[in-house]
């Protein structure tokens, strides 16, 4: 079921949707700002040089993770509820 | 969220509701990584730290947060107190009032030239009542820019006798008699000091039949309304506002005309807008139940008359603020009676 859900939310193009919602909610709210103050505190730290894509996701996706606001959280999983609730039976 | 819109319930839901969450945590994932890529080029790139400098630098323009003083750390009043002289008077003035006060001290703004006018206007007509030609002298010494504004302003409101706008709301009005007031005051009322003994008594007798005739004691000139049949009580008209000489003479033209009859006031009202608008200093024109031209006609150059007649036509036309007198109707048909 889970594919098939994922199938038809790519499918009808809300994936993208969904996601490029998240993006400008996400900057809006100046999370991006922070993340990327925090990136420059952790390549500061590893050096300029040396720094490897695993390096800054590995620092930075759970920090991302919890400093998404609650407000944003909420919209978006409405909409996939809604999704969901309009396209599955 | 509303439970009744869940299609599924029980387990179920609980399904759905751990779909969601993944759905939303892959969303967020995706965010992330696109953002680690982005931070990850601009390093490789070298433009991630592109906004930094050195550690001087970046003190030197720190945000400023203190009282009285913008974020650049200037001080946004400073000139404020400061006093310049200035170079025509030789005052001390300040800063802030510099600019308007250059423009009066040396008689160039827009303001400067039209009080100066003004003034002079009301001194010449002082000084010509008294028959003193120092006073005048005087003037001109002084101001002589004054004087080569008033002729250029002269100029102007000649220009302006003919125009389309004048004479097609004159023939809106009045049919034929509007043609007629546009050619006659023309020959007529820019001179000053018009008076009816050098004109012999057929030029008089038509022009005051078709105007009023009565000559205006501040600006000696003649008005150009046109007579109406039957005389109504004349209106007093107070607090005018001292208007120029010349321009006022042109306005009152194609505004009198306009006059035909009271029930007119309406539409003559607002025919007079346009030219309220340019002129915004100029006052409104009441209801207009004024005296007829028969009435309101002084005619004969008596002065005295003059003085109340004009009151009722030309409430623009005065150049001073004072009341004048009522203006006794039934004097005034007998002077027609003689010329008729």
């Amino acid at each position: 079921m889970k594919a098939a859900v994922n199938q038809k939310l790519t499918e009808m193009g809300e994936r993208d949707r969904l996601k490029e919602l998240l993006r400008a909610k996400l900057t809006e709210c100046g999370w991006k700002d922070q993340m990327k103050a925090h990136c420059k505190e952790v390549i500061k730290q590893k050096g300029l040089e040396h720094v490897t894509v695993e390096d800054l996701v590995v620092e930075i996706t759970p920090k991302g993770r919890a400093l998404v606001p609650d407000s944003v959280k909420k919209e978006l999983l409405h909409r996939i509820r809604a999704f969901l609730a309009q396209h599955t039976k | 969220m509303k439970m009744e819109d869940m299609p599924l319930s029980g387990p179920d839901n609980t399904k759905l509701e751990s779909l969601v969450h993944d759905i939303y945590s892959e969303l967020v994932e995706d965010a992330c990584l696109g953002l680690c890529f982005e931070v990850h080029r601009a390093v490789k790139q070298g433009y991630f730290f592109l906004d930094e400098t050195d550690q001087e630098s970046m003190k030197e323009f720190e945000i400023v947060d203190q009282p009285g003083v913008d974020i650049f750390g200037q001080v946004y009043n400073q000139w404020k107190n400061k006093e310049c002289e200035c170079p025509n008077c030789k005052r001390l003035i300040a800063a802030s009032r510099f600019a308007p006060h250059l423009e009066k001290c040396l008689g160039m703004g827009r303001n400067s030239s039209r009080i100066a006018n003004r003034r002079l206007a009301s001194n010449n007509n002082m000084s010509k009542s008294e028959s003193d030609q120092e006073d005048n002298d005087d003037l001109n010494d002084n101001d002589w820019s004054y004087g080569a504004e008033k002729k250029a302003k002269k100029r102007k409101s000649d220009k302006n006798q003919n125009s389309p706008r004048r004479s097609k709301s004159m023939k809106h009005k009045n049919g034929e008699l509007g043609t007629i007031v546009t050619s006659e005051p023309y020959k007529y009322n820019f001179n000053t000091g018009i008076s009816y003994e050098t004109l012999g008594p057929d030029e008089v007798r038509s022009l005051l039949t078709t105007q009023c005739g009565v000559i205006s004691e501040h600006t000696k000139k003649m008005c150009t309304r046109p007579t109406l049949p039957d005389a109504d009580p004349v209106v007093e008209n107070d607090g005018f506002d001292i208007p120029d000489g010349q321009t006022l003479m042109s306005r009152l033209q194609w505004e009198d005309s306009s006059d035909i009859s009271p029930t007119d006031s309406a539409s003559s009202k607002a025919s007079t807008n346009p030219s309220d608008s340019r002129r915004p200093k100029k006052k409104k024109r009441p209801s207009l139940g004024l005296n007829s031209g028969g009435g309101g006609g002084g005619g004969g150059g008596s002065s005295s008359l003059t003085g109340g007649s004009s009151s009722s036509q030309s409430n623009i036309s005065l150049s001073t603020k004072k009341k004048r007198p009522k203006l006794s109707a039934p004097s005034i048909p007998s002077i027609y009676d003689d010329l008729n």
